[in-house]
């Protein structure tokens, strides 16, 4: 029994003093396998992460490069990183995708194959341990250190040791830990902006991150410009040590400006008016508009109408979709107070059983659906598409999936109307209506 | 899909096999899916014709459509023969044609085929670019996916 006893004090110990270290997290990484094993990369080194294959053969370079590959424009190297430890490495066939890594070292990126992604772990920095000389499978050199982290060991590879430069490794290795610490601060130097903005930027990144954990936004080309206005007030607001998201709440508070004029309730006619006339006019008998991420279906209707009073003897078709099912199932018989509602709504509203709800009319124009935008979308060419907000809550790749699907969907001379802060990033678009309203005319 | 569809099928099919297996049934979460999917060894077809076009697919495993089959008939059946087929292909069309028959009632025409029915091992079902809604339904005979892809004629 006192044996027991003892040992189960002992645990409680040992837990306690493993949770007070897991409370602290200011480590993150996104951890791959490969050959089994497990390692760890600084999430601050990681641009993304990708699928592809078919990569470019570059005669005469070093056996562990696979070649290049486009990167939405970008030409980058792909490193097999199997083959540059040494370690064995399964050949697919040419077509197959290879998972990719891709890594920001400086101002390179560089696409990394590794067997597995697997999942972005959050540490406490205390925790890692250095490596053991007597390492077998990597060169010490490259071994940030190792983690524990529900009962599997990651090795943290140093990624910049990996990539630098072969000139400025020679020294590096033969000085050891001195010379690591003095080549650090390296990579700041060329920006001729100091540390300062090296950590800004670190902080900034650490904010993209948490965003999308939290609320799944994605900073991307299509906000940026919103999202630097935000960091700055928000950084400027704050004690340096309080900038990033801790909690939910807190990344509420940070989009709370980022969000569309009149969402969740119906337009104002001022905003509804502004958005039709920043689109141009149309002449055909009918009108299609696709309206993915619809929501409860205010927008919806916002757009019916305001489409319905431009042109009335129209034939307007609006596909609206959203993957949230209870919140689109509420949709087809939303039920308003008139009260409640601006005025120019109210004389295309009915009385029913429960409330007011739109004339048949408008209610038969639209076609609710429950759909998610990333598989395939079966909607014709339309003349608008109507999608405020929802892009910039996608993962990067993603995003670029639906914009592109844009593209591909809307008419020329097609406008698609984007969220206030939101911008259209793709080649094609002329931009038209004054802020709040941003819609995107395509080119004819 | 367009939401108005989605409740006549969850609750025909909630409905009728409750009726059929006089026990409990449970429906599990609703949620889409686009890839190819493997069927579980048993799958009824039922095609969709009209305002839209499209089909209705129950999935099982073996266990589960003899367990299904032996309750709808009261008997206990032990192979998978023409009656346990028959038995099957019945359980789809009526759930089908109880959803079709509410959704006649809210406006929307719709026809159906006659049911075909699928058995055997590693199957895989694979209609490209078409999203379907699942309706996953535990029965204490075993589980039954609900697979329904419906789209507007362009």
């Amino acid at each position: 029994m006192s044996v027991q006893a003892a040992d189960k004090s002992d645990a409680g110990v040992r837990h306690d003093e493993k949770k007070e270290r897991a409370d602290k997290i200011d480590f993150k990484m996104v951890t791959f396998s490969l050959a089994g094993k497990e390692y760890g990369i600084d999430i601050m080194n990681v641009k993304e992460i990708a699928s592809a294959g078919r990569f470019t053969y570059v005669p005469n370079a070093a056996p562990f490069v696979r070649g290049v590959y486009n990167l939405r424009g970008d030409i980058i190297s792909i490193i097999d990183l199997r083959i540059m430890f040494h370690l064995p490495a399964e050949r697919k066939d040419d077509d197959a995708l290879e998972s990719l890594l891709i890594l920001r070292i400086e101002d390179h990126a560089f696409g990394v194959i590794v067997d597995n992604i697997d999942k972005v772990v959050g540490v406490s920095r205390a925790g890692i341990q250095p490596p053991h000389p007597i390492f077998g499978d990597i060169n010490v050199k490259y071994i940030k250190g190792i983690i524990e982290n529900q009962g599997k060991l990651y090795i943290i590879l140093n990624v910049e040791k990996l990539f630098a430069p072969k000139s400025e490794e020679a020294p590096a290795e033969a000085l050891a830990p001195a010379a690591r610490m003095a080549a650090a601060p390296a990579p700041a130097r060329p920006r001729e902006q100091g540390a300062a903005s090296a950590s800004a930027d670190v902080n900034a990144d650490f904010v993209k991150e948490t965003l999308f954990a939290f609320k799944r936004f994605g900073v991307s080309s299509v906000n940026e410009e919103w999202f630097k206005v935000r960091y700055g007030q928000w950084s400027s607001s704050r004690k340096a040590t309080d900038i990033q998201l801790k909690e939910q709440p807190e990344a509420d508070q940070f989009l709370e400006t980022f969000y569309s004029p009149c969402t969740g309730e119906l337009w104002s006619e001022a905003y509804a008016d502004a958005v039709v006339a920043a689109m141009p006019r149309f002449e055909s008998k009918s009108i299609n508009v696709w309206n993915p991420g619809c929501g409860k279906g205010y927008e919806t209707y916002s757009l019916a109408v305001a489409l319905r009073r431009s042109y009335p003897e129209a034939r307007i078709k609006i596909w609206a979709n959203d993957s949230d099912l209870l919140a689109i199932s509420m949709a087809p018989n939303m039920v308003f107070t008139p009260e409640n509602v601006p005025e120019v709504y109210r004389g295309m509203m009915v009385k029913g059983r429960n409330g007011f709800t739109f004339e048949q009319s408008i209610r038969d124009s639209i076609f609710f659906e429950f759909h998610d935008v990333m598989n395939s979308n079966p909607v014709p060419p339309v003349d608008i598409i109507l999608c405020r907000d929802t892009v910039s809550f996608l993962s990067a790749a993603d995003q670029n999936k639906l914009l592109s699907d844009f593209c591909e969907k809307a008419k020329h001379g097609g406008a698609v109307v984007l969220g206030s802060n939101e911008r259209m990033p793709m080649d094609g678009w002329n931009r038209s209506g004054e802020s709040p309203v941003s819609v995107y005319v395509k080119e004819a | 899909m367009r939401v108005e569809y989605i409740n006549p099928f969850v609750e025909s099919a909630f409905n009728v096999m409750k009726e059929v297996l006089q026990s409990d049934v449970k429906r599990g979460e609703l949620y889409l899916k686009s890839t190819s999917m493997p069927v579980m060894g048993v799958a009824a077809i039922v095609g969709l014709a009209g305002d839209v076009e499209g089909r209705v697919l129950f999935d099982m495993d073996r266990p589960t459509a003899l367990a299904i089959a032996s309750a709808m008939n009261g008997e206990d059946i032990t192979t998978m023969d023409d009656l346990a087929k028959a038995t099957i292909t019945e359980l789809a069309n009526m759930i089908t044609a109880q959803a079709v028959t509410k959704l006649h009632e809210l406006g929307f025409r719709f026809d159906l085929t006659p049911p075909a029915i699928f058995t055997g091992d590693n199957m895989e079902v694979s209609n490209q670019d078409v999203e379907a809604l699942i309706v996953p339904m535990e029965t204490p005979q075993g589980k039954v996916e609900i697979n329904v892809a419906i789209r507007e004629r362009a």
